[in-house]
């Protein structure tokens, strides 16, 4: 079987830094792999570039076997890669509603009027906002805005999620319901893409990890093995650690 | 139904009015149905998107410019197609270059541009044709062009209240709120941006097209006026460029006192027009309509308030 996410050698570099250096990993389809690592590792980046907010300046990213490195956005949206954001992005002057009627409307097979209607109740409903749609979506919590934001990437039906630290910023509580939510997402099939610090969802939700230090990835295997790994935690706590 | 036996009947009241009113309340409405539109077709573009476009002279003048130059060579409805073709010709060519740029850079270049073709024109004119300014002898009346501008005010707001409701009118608020979200939905924000533009510029072509033959003699100074551009987009903003009648409320009272103004303040128009401006944008940011919904809703709460305690 071939994986959904073919990803090598891929690199990118901001004038003189190399954000990315030469990552090559795969994913296939079912999984939920935690891409890790101290701040300013790239993880980030690396997500960038395969939604396509970024351009590698060098390697591959295979989806479904099909190249998609350099393609813009949108395109790479339809194919069926949806995610959210770092800092969550919510679109403030429309409703709840209209926020995921907007993903509905451009993904591959669009939904509209009626339809779509019923999809983003039913999506909505899912994240635990039934009924909210027609609030305005500035006016929402933190919470509720990272929970709106996650309907919005479901709702472009994607094949695959990339989550970029989606559990931060959350109460012990909240975090529990997080971390169902994306486990809910899980055994639906969907496979998952997340960047994450919080280590109790990392162990709860990935089935493999991938560590990256200063660009590089320097750990790719089981969750638990990955933890365990000294050059692992050399990289989270220093030398004195390992 | 009743809202579209209203609007009707508004309709044909504003096409009676030329048998009731003398050469000076014709051109009056003349003027406001010019304006109307623009400001409409202006907000059918930088309502919802945000940029803020100063070309709409430059597509006037092209359309005031087609008309004047091929006249006395064309028929008339073949004149208005082409002006609408070079209009939008323009408008792609412009738009795939500069819908990229953001901001203030996008407010700067469609200046820029305006005067760029005013420039060109005159260059033109004075080293190819040996002229500046030309004539326009056509057999067209004032209620014609009144007419015809009426119409395509009408059609101008049906495509908006239409373009509202679909999916592009969507998607022109998304981009509006956020690039990055818009591209990750799937929008291809260039090729909708750079539709909306086209047609916000085909109906600001025509309407200089369609006004050039009441101006009997036009050259660039005249048909490349900036101050268009301006007065068209604080008309907009007055009214409030994100709602569907917004362009109109803010175009119509406008128009009348820039023409009191005018008459009355002949030198000082410049003056009081900058000064609108700046209380416009600063009072009245939103529009307003806005601005009126807001009152009414705190009306609203206060009554509330008072029937509680």
């Amino acid at each position: 079987m071939t994986a959904l996410l073919d990803i090598n050698g891929l690199t990118r570099r901001f004038g003189g830094l190399v954000a990315v250096n030469g990552v090559s990993f795969t994913v296939a389809r079912g999984e939920v792999v935690g891409l890790l690592g101290p701040n300013g590792s790239g993880k980030t980046t690396v997500l960038n570039m395969i939604s396509g907010s970024l351009k590698p300046s060098g390697g591959d990213i295979r989806f479904n076997s099909e190249k998609v490195s350099g393609w813009p956005a949108h395109r790479i949206a339809r194919k069926g890669i949806a995610r959210t954001f770092q800092l969550v992005r919510i679109l403030p002057s429309l409703s709840v509603a209209e926020n995921i009627a907007a993903a509905l409307a451009f993904r591959r097979v669009p939904l509209w009027g009626a339809e779509a209607d019923a999809a983003a109740r039913e999506l909505l409903a899912r994240v635990g906002l039934g009924g909210r749609g027609d609030e305005s979506a500035e006016n929402l919590t933190y919470i509720d805005q990272k929970r709106m934001e996650l309907a919005r990437a479901l709702a472009a039906d994607p094949q695959l999620l990339l989550l970029d630290e989606w559990l931060a910023g959350l109460n012990p509580t909240e975090l529990r319901v997080g971390i169902d939510l994306i486990a809910s997402l899980r055994e639906r099939g969907i496979t998952i893409v997340l960047v994450e610090h919080v280590m109790e969802a990392v162990r709860a939700l990935c089935g493999r990890c991938i560590v990256m230090t200063a660009g590089s990835k320097i750990a790719d295997g089981a969750t638990a093995d990955v933890l365990r790994d000294p050059d692992v935690i050399r990289a989270y706590l220093g030398a004195s650690h390992a | 139904m009743k809202p579209i036996a209203i609007a009707a009947g508004l309709i044909a009241a504003l096409a009676a009015a030329p048998m009731f009113l003398d050469s000076y309340g014709l051109g009056l409405m003349m003027g406001l149905a010019g304006y109307v539109t623009l400001a409409t077709a202006w907000a059918l573009f930088s309502g919802p998107t945000g940029y803020v476009s100063l070309a709409t002279v430059a597509f006037v003048g092209i359309g005031a410019y087609c008309v004047a130059a091929l006249s006395e060579v064309l028929p008339y409805p073949l004149l208005l197609l082409i002006a609408a073709g070079i209009g939008l010709a323009v408008a792609l060519v412009v738009g795939l270059s500069t819908l990229r740029l953001s901001g203030v850079y996008f407010v700067i270049f469609t200046f820029g541009l305006a005067e760029l073709i005013r420039q060109l024109v005159t260059f033109y004119e004075i080293n190819v044709t040996g002229t500046l300014g030309r004539y326009i002898f056509l057999g067209i009346t004032p209620a014609q062009i009144y007419w015809q501008l009426l119409a395509l005010g009408v059609v101008t707001m049906l495509l908006r209240w239409w373009i509202g409701r679909s999916r592009i009118g969507l998607a022109l608020k998304v981009i509006g709120d956020d690039e990055v979200v818009a591209s990750h939905v799937g929008i291809d924000i260039a090729r909708t941006k750079l539709a909306l533009f086209a047609i916000s510029a085909v109906i600001m072509t025509l309407v200089g097209a369609i006004q050039a033959p009441r101006w009997t003699y036009v050259e660039p100074a005249i048909v490349f006026n900036p101050t268009v551009s301006f007065l068209t987009l604080i008309m907009a903003l007055l009214g409030g460029a994100t709602r569907l009648w917004g362009p109109l409320l803010g175009a119509v009272p406008l128009f009348l006192l820039f023409e009191w103004l005018s008459a009355n303040f002949p030198n000082h128009y410049s003056i009081l027009l900058g000064l609108l401006f700046i209380l416009i944008v600063f009072a009245l940011p939103k529009g307003v309509l806005s601005f009126v919904e807001q009152m009414w809703g705190k009306a609203r709460r206060t009554d509330d308030g008072g029937a509680r305690s």
